[in-house]
């Protein structure tokens, strides 16, 4: 894997991600918000944080691959929620989506998004 | 330099100007700070989100030039507004004036207040930077212009291995939060985290290139936040983007930092 994981006892993370990581080589990949849209460009789950958030890991996972990698090459992960009452169900579609630990991570509640209907945005960089 | 647009454009991203995802061989990488409509006094420009977005844009392009880049090289870009109405209306127009057809892989967020209260959008860009990273300094900070403020609108990384740390919030190492209601003390703690992650990656408080802070309130963070930020770059800051938000992960963080750094 072309990133390493940086650990300290001094700083430890309140959940389940890591704390810092190193891209080590590979290319960089940016990766836009993703939002819950079909291939089509439909909203899918509207109202529906876990359907939303099922779709948001799909996409980015897409990307991902499409970019010769997958969710294991997440060095840094942003996600960006209208309401910290659906945090729950979106830590519940995490751990369905990653099956070790998730990678740096940072959690943001914003007023909207850019279209009103999405209830979750998450952004990534990797390390393919 | 070795840039591939990841996927075709989807019908999500057609027509507004955006890749899903964009990749680089790092060689030499900008980081901007989140540029806003302000004229060099400091001022807002009048008229709205309109002429904010184009003096926004103006000014990015400006700290591009310093860096011999153009916006086609942009990698990401994150685009905060207050209204996102008046941004349809009238930013993306403006926006597209100086992107052109380039497509970077995009964020777009509604937050609740920027630096000033009259602000509507600020706008922040990863660039794939020309040229070789040989003879040059690993970092290269720079303004574009003077605006007196604690940040640098550019911070060019040649040829270093980027660190990407998690959004940083006033925990201690047993899990409980640190200065429950004391924005002061939280912001000393999360400054401690981030120095400590740093440290443990092998860098330093100069090594940060770019910092995000968000903050349940501006005016709370200028008076109680900055003294903690101010002693840990001791003058070497790095690009940076301040923002309010409504909520963060736990109903007792008033703070959250994150910042990408950079060794050799």
């Amino acid at each position: 894997m072309p990133f390493s994981t940086i650990t300290t006892p001094e700083a430890r993370p309140v959940a389940n991600y890591k704390m810092a990581t190193r891209q080590e080589g590979g290319h960089l990949l940016y990766v836009s918000g993703q939002v819950a849209r079909d291939t089509d460009g439909n909203v899918v789950g509207k109202g529906d944080m876990r359907t939303q958030a099922r779709q948001v890991f799909q996409n980015l996972r897409q990307v991902l691959q499409a970019a010769g990698g997958d969710l294991k090459d997440l060095m840094k992960m942003t996600t960006y929620i209208t309401d910290i009452e659906h945090f729950p169900a979106v830590a519940e579609v995490r751990s369905e989506v990653f099956q070790g630990e998730l990678p740096a991570s940072t959690l943001i509640v914003v007023k909207s998004l850019f279209n009103p209907d999405f209830l979750i945005e998450v952004e990534g960089i990797a390390a393919v | 330099m070795d840039r591939r647009d990841i996927l075709p454009e989807r019908p999500v991203e057609r027509g507004r100007g955006y890749m899903p995802g964009v990749s680089v061989n790092p060689s030499r990488i900008l980081f901007t700070a989140g540029l806003t409509g302000r004229n060099p006094d400091g001022s807002l420009v009048s008229g709205g989100m309109g002429p904010q977005t184009h003096r926004a844009f103006e000014r990015l392009q400006a700290v591009l030039a310093r860096a011999g880049a153009r916006f086609e090289d942009g990698i990401k870009q994150l685009t905060y507004v207050t209204d996102l109405d008046a941004y349809n209306a009238d930013g993306r127009s403006e926006r597209a004036k100086f992107f052109g057809s380039s497509r970077a892989a995009s964020t777009g967020l509604v937050v609740r207040r920027l630096a000033d209260p009259a602000m509507l959008i600020e706008v922040e860009l990863v660039v794939d930077v020309q040229g070789s990273p040989q003879g040059r300094p690993l970092l290269e900070k720079y303004n574009a212009e003077d605006h007196g403020g604690d940040f640098y609108q550019g911070v060019i990384v040649n040829g270093g291995r980027l660190i990407y740390l998690a959004g940083q919030v006033a925990n201690n190492p047993d899990g409980s939060v640190a200065g429950v209601g004391d924005l002061r003390r939280q912001a000393e703690k999360v400054y401690d985290n981030i120095g400590a992650v740093l440290r443990a990656a092998g860098a330093t408080p100069g090594s940060a290139v770019k910092e995000t802070t968000w903050v349940l309130s501006i005016d709370t963070w200028r008076q109680q936040g900055t003294p903690a930020r101010r002693a840990f770059y001791n003058g070497d800051y790095p690009a940076s983007t301040l923002v309010e938000i409504p909520g963060l992960a736990r109903p007792e963080f008033l703070v959250e930092i994150e910042v990408i750094a950079a060794v050799a």
